[in-house]
């Protein structure tokens, strides 16, 4: 149980540096690129990152409780 | 969703015990059903996203960067803290999971500050810190810039208000013992529904701050 606690909580700090990397990166493609297309696919990425580990969407087609 | 009323007499005497659904029966429903409800929400963003590039085409309003990033960061930062909260109630760690969703409601308050008083700049201010400008200087009126920019900050704003009232709620019920590790639909609603607001952003943030040129 532990472990499992521990896990979850590592996947979220993980999850929050991966978004704040990938927010620096699109501020900085921003200032020195403005390429439209790499900020949606970061932006994309940055949504799939959120909706996977944080939101648990994988929760919906498991059978499972709390 | 508490139980389902059933009309066969028949079908009523094979359960003679009641027709109370599972609690994992109702769980799942109700993901499903705050999916769907999330869903139908994107119409609404996505109707505002798609205003936002058929009006502004390749440019954008000249607004503070680095008012715009800090609000990106405290919003990221609120959503870890919710998450950290979930995951505690799960574990049956409530200090945390109270602790964690009172950091996170604070954040939503700073990030709706950020919003309405400086980027808005409701209250008409002017300053800076460190050269960085801390208040907006971009009006409704100010053609279809100033249109699309504050009914796209107002409607994400309005989600970020409710989800603050949503969390409070659970913090709330939470003292009082409501959430269990195994009962805590509640607080992974909430939690669902921040991240959603979090995704918002993420999509308007580069938007409204980083794609196009300054005009």
């Amino acid at each position: 149980m532990n472990d499992k606690k521990a896990a979850a909580y590592r996947l979220g700090l993980i999850t929050l540096v991966i978004l704040a990397v990938l927010t620096i990166v699109e501020f900085i493609i921003a200032v020195y690129m403005g390429a439209l297309v790499l900020l949606f696919i970061i932006a994309l990425l940055k949504a799939a990152v959120i909706i996977q580990n944080f939101m648990h969407i994988a929760r919906l087609w498991q059978e499972e409780s709390h | 969703m508490s139980a389902v009323s059933t009309t066969p007499a028949s079908h009523d005497d094979a359960h003679a015990g009641g027709h109370e659904v599972p609690y994992s029966t109702q769980l799942r429903s109700n993901r499903l059903g705050l999916w769907l409800f999330m869903f139908s929400e994107l119409f609404l963003f996505g109707a505002l996203f798609t205003t936002r590039f058929v009006l502004w085409g390749n440019t954008r309003p000249n607004l503070s960067q680095e008012l715009g990033l800090l609000a990106t960061v405290i919003l990221l930062i609120s959503s870890f803290f919710m998450y950290r909260s979930e995951t505690a109630i799960a574990n049956g760690d409530q200090k945390t999971f109270l602790r964690s969703a009172l950091v996170a409601a604070t954040m939503g308050v700073i990030f709706f500050i950020m919003v309405v008083v400086m980027e808005w700049n409701i209250f008409g201010l002017s300053g800076s810190l460190f050269g960085i400008e801390l208040f907006g200087h971009l009006k409704p009126s100010d053609g279809v810039y100033g249109g699309v920019f504050y009914a796209m900050t107002g409607m994400h704003a309005l989600h970020v208000l409710s989800g603050v009232v949503f969390i409070l709620i659970i913090w709330w019920n939470g003292r009082r013992g409501f959430f269990t590790p195994e009962r805590h639909w509640g607080v992974e609603a909430t939690a669902i529904y921040w991240h959603y607001v979090d995704v918002i952003w993420v999509f308007f943030y580069p938007a409204l701050y980083l794609m196009g040129k300054a005009v």
